[in-house]
């Protein structure tokens, strides 16, 4: 899932553009190739690349983060000559959630392709804005580099299983309109090594991540309130995804995910094998949301139905970009009975455009 | 007050004795009171209009330039290399840059700053550029990166009258394309015309392909990234800051702010002239009193404490009344003329009043101390007196032998000479304003050796009628007290005649430089950015009728990011003689191998670019130019570069031209030969293009002369209404002190028809001389305006012209005024009877 | 006659530009409550001499002593203070300022020493009363005759209790029946305050009303006989 509020924005622009530009349409049947599929696919609307994370550091404390990059493709007119022609925009967001704060720590960064200043990589992944930069080395290897205001990450990924085709071996449907869909891989249980940076001084860290790779043209329908998603490491090399999409009306309009076992066997997911719970709820003095970060999820697999408790690593995990212009929204490190993950929250401030 | 004992003790008297004159003699302490208001509210509103002028133009250069914290500007409308734009951008302490394309614009008939933005750039460097849809950051995506998407600040929307969704025509350097308003510009100064579009759509539609015209940045480390950024700097592009904007838009009016309030500083000397002269006579009309005080043991200071205490309480009433008075003249004319009084200093700059106290304390001591001070002198000359004299004599002692000095009038007005002739400070012509204080001080101080020296040989010389006789022997017997009715008048005359004759001569050189570069017979110029390209030019050339046409290339230049821009005007100079330019200096030999260049006449004194110079001017990467003669230019205050046309297209490969000038063949119809012009021109420029005669254009730029004066005129005027009120008010004093001198004429046998007539030689006399002094200061007083305050604030020289007729209409007027008011004011002085005059104690 | 006098004047000299002598080696003493009359030919000096006593003009020579305090010891200012505390003056021309009010003009001596506008009222009132004029201490100069102008001169000459009263030509604008009036009015005042008074005239009808008639020539001051 992890459709990115901002490219949520982006997304909407083809609807009203004056010149309708052709975006290649998300179609089943394809085949995932690497490297060339960590790479960006331009023609398509948006993409991103999101790893979030449990960290830990030398003196054992607990830490969330989340690095994300997104691209975008305008719907510019292709034949303008400018070199600042908005033909592709890339955004990236840092998060870094620490319970002896309380609160998210985050930063950001935008451009627009080109001038050396920015750009994304069609061979392999290997995203940059300025300074920031997320990228994939040829020895399979995930490295990034991020500086917000209050916190840096230099972060290494080493990918202990390969990747995750969700859906139909990467195509994955996003509601029962059957264009609303997008390519989606993940890498689950990347083994983190690196340092945090706050303040004047860097702490070693280690850790295990998830990365969510997905490509699309069109995404939600128009009565999608928003979504709830989540991406578990289990101890045991297990892996579980799993999202749903929110009527506007209420209800669950969408459902889907995955669960691979240690020995490598999936189970594909459809929208009757998911139930999400919510069991507390947490009321962000900010905006006035009200966030379920508290969720059972029920998952019905064929030996039969699993429940997970997710707990968040504490409540305060909202994102609140508003000051960009951008929407709100909820991404939390939560712990579950024998792993770890990410909980993303999104439609609780109000309903996400899509 | 512990010096003089019993100074404070008897305030109790002094107080009656204020208070008392009050009583008897209100509209006296009213008129000088109001003569002061009068200069205050004039100093106060100039620099309150100027102030918020000022303030208006910094924020509609902030609203421009969004407040950042540098910028990397052009120094010119052909902008330079979009590469600068990454190498800016990673440079050290540089933590954001945001590139821009700048335009002047208009849409619709509305000029408007265009600005190409990358909204994702600007989001962070100069926030208050973004633009927001109507209904929410989010309900309408489409507009972020949309190149048919335009936001307008409020001010651009009123001026253009379109409403939000419309699609409006943008027209910039040649182009119009159409726009549809997503939004609106919440963050942009009321008053600023700003419209955003996206900067790729900028450099697209308007031809500026691979030109950027500013890099704002943010800056993480100051130091760093201004030492980064000037290594970087090519030659094309300056660093500014927002201080360094606001410094431009202070120096290119400074001058002329500056000339402003010391015009309305001189209404509140004429002013401080007619408290001297009101107060000099109420003391001379006291002494008896003042002696009989002494005599009763009131210290010599408490005459002294009297009359200054009655200053201060006139200076505080009048400067109380100016400043009230002055912020609403100050509302008024921002209200009605705009904020830079007509003078076009600040187009498109919306005005709004904002009031300076400190400015207000300023006045208000001004005002105080001119009353002060016109009352301290006279009062210090009444306590000199001995008081049992005083008692016995009232009023002037007359004495016609005695000798008038000259020297200290002498002294001053070669002082005067001196001091105006020292170098300007800091580009103001403070000396040329201290020598003109001087040569005036000199001036009135030379007015009783002037007055006797004319009434001499009258005096002298047998004189038929009696009245007459006594008119003359009064006054030449009498210059001190002549004096003081002079004083305001030769200070207002002169100060009047001195700017008439400026302004007469400046207007004049004005319409003979018009007339002689105005020599073609068409004129055509492209507004909002348009140029004709050389298949246009080819095409306009063959016009039927036309004989010859020279196309120019004209644009600002900036040499230093905190001065005004120069022009730079691109001409055939080459083996063609052109009239548009009149030399005044020309180098004797140019080093070879450089390009030639003629620079304007303030352009030569501001940067001191001589002929024979070598100069570098930031074009075509910053080349080095021969300065070959100097031409003269009443037009650009800020200095403008004549180059050759061919040289200008090598240097920036700039193929557009912007104006031309036709001659037409003989014979041909200059309207008709415009119908053929026009239709020669596409359809897309045709809109964009004026066409006009020399006539048209002469009797423009004369209009904007007069108007830029305008307020130079009414400034002057008030200031010459003071100085007659001054004459009335001292005229009539005068007279009504003399009532016991008239009843006494009248127990001898005068008529009342022959004091009348005695009273209007006397006026009259009175008038001519001070109207003559006057006129002969003020064209004094001329020459320094002329040949020290105008060079020195304008850079440009001229020739003296004389306002014949002004000088004769001020004489006639000045004469008459005073011989009525001294008949009006003798009329009352003589309704008593003769007895009752005589009786009289007082 | 009370002694020590009042004023005491020994071998007082005075020339004027010319130069031309105008008395020298004059001595006078008037003691408390006594009137002295100096007459003498126009231009003798007499209203300066007056002025010296006054301490408005300086003597070539000689001294002047006020109460025993000389004035050829003291600056301006204590010269000031001296003849704004010790003397009153009336003149021949009245002096009373028109844009004051009778009271006023009479209270003049006393707000110059103090600020008290209430004690000077009271002071200046009962003045007005003793030279007849009570009640018309809110009247202007304007409504007043010649003899009541004098007559305000009179009390503003003696409301601050002076010790010396310095007259010059009192009655000189005035009819020969209200001068008369207004210089016994004069006379006795000063005598119920115990002034020494000089006055200085050439009319016999004013000097009549002097203890002492001193007539002044440039050897000095001659008494004449009575």
């Amino acid at each position: 899932m992890r459709v990115s509020p901002i490219v949520a924005l982006l997304a909407a622009a083809s609807l009203t553009a004056s010149a309708p530009v052709p975006y290649p349409v998300v179609r089943p049947g394809i085949a995932l190739r690497f490297p060339r599929d960590h790479g960006a696919h331009p023609l398509f609307r948006t993409e991103w690349w999101y790893v979030t994370g449990w960290l830990r550091t030398v003196d054992g404390a607990d830490l969330g983060f989340q690095v994300t990059f997104f691209r975008s493709r305008p719907p510019t007119d292709p034949a303008n000559p400018s070199r600042f022609a908005a033909g592709q925009v890339l955004f990236a967001h840092a998060a870094l959630s620490d319970p002896r704060i309380g609160w998210l720590l985050h930063g950001e960064r935008s451009a627009r392709a080109g001038f050396g200043l920015a750009g994304a990589g069609t061979t392999d992944a290997d995203v940059t804005i300025r300074d920031w930069r997320l990228r994939r080395y040829a020895d399979g290897h995930w490295a990034t580099q991020v500086a917000a205001p209050d916190f840096a990450l230099a972060l290494n990924f080493a990918p202990t299983k390969p990747p995750l085709p969700q859906g139909q071996g990467g195509f994955s449907r996003k509601g029962p309109q059957p264009d609303a869909a997008s390519y989606y891989y993940s890498v689950p249980h990347l083994k983190v090594a690196g340092t945090v940076r706050r303040g004047g001084t860097s702490v070693a860290v280690t850790g295990e991540a998830w990365l969510d790779r997905e490509w699309s043209s069109n995404y939600l329908q128009g009565d999608a309130q928003g979504w709830d998603w989540t991406g578990l490491n289990f101890d045991d090399g297990s892996a579980l995804m799993a999202f749903r999409i929110r009527r506007k009306a209420g209800g669950t309009l969408w459902a889907g995910g995955s669960f691979r076992r240690a020995d490598g066997t999936t189970t594909v997911l459809a929208p009757g094998d998911i139930v999400f719970r919510p069991l507390a709820r947490w009321r962000s003095p900010v905006t006035g949301a009200v966030y379920p970060v508290k969720q059972a999820l029920s998952v019905r697999l064929p030996d039969g139905v699993r429940r997970w408790v997710l707990t968040p690593l504490f409540a305060a995990q909202e994102l609140d970009a508003r000051r960009s212009g951008l929407p709100v929204y909820w991404e939390g490190a939560v712990r579950t009975a024998g792993g770890r993950g990410y909980l993303e929250l999104t439609g609780y401030d109000r309903a996400l455009t899509m | 007050m512990r010096a003089e004992p019993g100074l404070w003790s008897g305030r109790l008297a002094l107080g009656w004795l204020i208070a008392g004159e009050w009583r008897f003699h209100p509209a006296r302490f009213l008129v000088t009171a109001v003569a002061i208001a009068v200069g205050v509210a004039l100093g106060f509103a100039v620099h309150l209009v100027n102030g918020s002028a000022l303030a208006s133009f910094d924020s509609a250069v902030r609203g421009v330039n969004g407040s950042a914290d540098l910028s990397v500007k052009a120094t010119s409308r052909l902008g330079f290399d979009e590469r600068l734009y990454p190498r800016v951008a990673l440079a050290a302490g540089v933590a954001e840059a945001s590139p821009v394309v700048q335009l002047e614009a208009r849409i619709g008939t509305a000029r408007v700053t265009l600005l190409g933005l990358d909204i994702l750039r600007a989001a962070a460097v100069t926030p208050t550029l973004i633009g927001v849809r109507p209904r929410g950051s989010d309900a309408d995506g489409a507009a972020v990166f949309d190149e048919a998407s335009v936001f307008l600040s409020r001010a651009a929307l009123e001026r253009s009258g379109a409403k939000l969704g419309a699609v409006v025509t943008a027209a910039a350097n040649g182009r119009a394309v159409p726009l549809r308003i997503a939004g609106t510009l919440p963050g942009v100064a009321d008053g600023s015309a700003v419209a955003v579009i996206d900067i790729a759509a900028a450099q697209w539609r308007f031809d500026r392909i691979g030109r950027l015209d500013r890099i704002d940045v943010k800056v993480a480390d100051r130091p760093a990234a201004d030492a980064a950024l000037a290594r970087m700097m090519p030659g094309d592009a300056v660093i500014s800051t927002a201080q360094a904007q606001s410094l431009q838009g202070d120096a290119l009016s400074r001058a002329y702010r500056v000339n402003l309030d010391m015009l309305a500083l001189v209404a509140l000397l004429t002013g401080g002239f007619l408290v001297y002269s009101a107060q000099s006579l109420s003391v001379v009309r006291r002494q008896r009193a003042f002696a009989l005080l002494r005599t009763l043991g009131m210290p010599r200071g408490g005459v002294v404490a009297a009359v200054v205490a009655e200053g201060v309480a006139i200076g505080v009433i009048g400067s109380g009344i100016g400043l009230s008075a002055g912020y609403g003249l100050a509302w008024a004319a921002v209200h009605w003329l705009g904020g830079d009084l007509g003078a076009g200093y600040f187009r498109g700059a919306g005005a709004g009043l904002v009031f300076q106290p400190w400015a207000a304390i300023g006045f208000f001591a001004i005002g105080l101390l001119a009353a002060i001070a016109g009352s301290a002198v006279p009062a210090r000359l009444a306590a000199r007196a001995a008081p049992a004299a005083a008692l016995k004599n009232a009023g002037d002692v007359l004495d016609p032998r005695q000798r008038v000095a000259w020297w200290p009038a002498a002294g001053l007005l070669i002082a005067g000479g001196v001091v105006s002739l020292l170098p300007p400070v800091a580009h103001l012509p403070l000396f040329g304003f201290a020598g003109m204080a001087l040569l005036l001080a000199g001036g009135i101080a030379g007015v009783p050796w002037f007055a006797r020296a004319l009434l001499a040989p009258l005096a002298r010389g047998a004189i038929r009628t009696v009245p007459r006789q006594l008119a003359i022997r009064h006054l030449h017997g009498a210059p001190g007290e002549a004096a003081t009715a002079l004083c305001g008048i030769v200070a207002s005359t002169a100060l009047m005649i001195a700017m008439a004759t400026m302004v007469t001569s400046f207007r004049g050189a004005v319409d003979d430089w018009l007339g002689q570069v105005l020599s073609a017979d068409l004129y055509m110029r492209t507004n909002a950015g348009a140029s004709f390209d050389p298949a246009t030019r080819t095409r306009l050339a063959a016009t039927p009728g036309v004989a010859r046409m020279a196309f120019g290339r004209q644009l600002a230049l900036t040499i230093a990011p905190d001065r005004p821009a120069i022009a730079l005007v691109a001409r055939p100079q080459r083996g063609v003689e052109d009239p548009q330019f009149v030399l005044i200096a020309r180098a004797d030999a140019l080093p070879t191998g450089l390009t030639p260049i003629w620079v304007s006449e303030p352009a030569q004194r501001l940067y001191r670019w001589n002929p024979g110079e070598v100069i570098r001017l930031p074009i075509g990467g910053g080349t080095r130019f021969a300065v070959a003669g100097v031409w003269r230019d009443y037009a650009r205050q800020g200095g403008a570069v004549l180059i050759d046309e061919a040289d200008y297209q090598r240097l920036t490969g700039d193929t557009g031209r912007d104006e031309a000038s036709a001659t037409l063949l003989p014979g041909s119809d200059a309207a008709a030969v415009t119908q053929r012009l026009r239709a020669r021109v596409s359809p897309m420029l045709r809109g964009q293009v004026d066409i006009t005669q020399p006539a048209v254009l002469r009797r423009f730029a004369l209009t904007l002369f007069d108007r830029s004066f305008a307020v130079t005129y009414l400034l002057e005027a008030i200031a010459i209404l003071v100085g007659l009120a001054g004459v009335a008010a001292t005229m009539s004093a005068q007279t009504l002190a003399r009532e016991r001198e008239f009843g006494m004429l009248r127990h001898l046998g005068l008529t009342r028809g022959q004091l009348g007539a005695m009273l209007a030689t006397e006026g009259a006399i009175v008038g001519l001389t001070g109207a003559l002094a006057g006129i002969g200061l003020g064209l004094v007083l001329a020459q320094v305006l002329i040949h020290v305050i105008n060079p020195q604030s304008f850079n440009w020289t001229m020739d003296t012209r004389i306002p014949v007729g002004t000088l004769v209409a001020v004489a006639a007027a000045l004469t008459g005024a005073a011989a009525v008011t001294a008949v009006l004011a003798g009329r009352r002085a003589t309704s008593r009877s003769a007895v009752q005059s005589v009786r009289e104690d007082w | 006659m009370a002694d020590p006098s009042l004023l005491t004047v020994c071998a007082l000299a005075k020339s004027v530009p010319g130069p031309r002598l105008l008395f020298g080696g004059l001595n006078l003493a008037v003691g408390a409550g006594e009137i002295v009359a100096i007459t003498g030919e126009s231009g003798v000096g007499k209203s300066t001499l007056l002025n010296i006593l006054a301490g408005l003009d300086d003597a070539d020579g000689g001294e002047v002593a006020i109460e025993g305090i000389t004035f050829g010891g003291l600056d301006e200012t204590a010269r000031t203070r001296l003849r704004r505390e010790r003397i009153g003056f009336v003149f021949q021309a009245f002096h009373i300022l028109p844009y004051l009010t009778l009271q006023q003009n009479v209270a003049l001596p006393l707000a110059l020493v103090s600020p008290d506008a209430a004690a000077a009222r009271v002071e200046a009132k009962a003045m007005l009363a003793a030279v007849g004029l009570g009640g018309r201490g809110e009247g202007y100069a304007r409504d007043l005759s010649g003899g009541e102008l004098q007559r305000v001169a009179i009390a503003r000459a003696l409301v601050h209790r002076p010790a010396l009263i310095l007259a010059d030509e009192p009655t000189g604008n005035l009819d020969s029946e209200t001068a008369l009036r207004v210089l016994t009015l004069f006379a006795d005042a000063a005598r119920e305050r115990g002034a020494a008074a000089v006055l200085v005239t050439h009319s016999d009808a004013t000097a009549a009303i002097a203890d002492r008639v001193l007539t002044l020539t440039t050897e000095g001051l001659v008494e004449r006989a009575r």
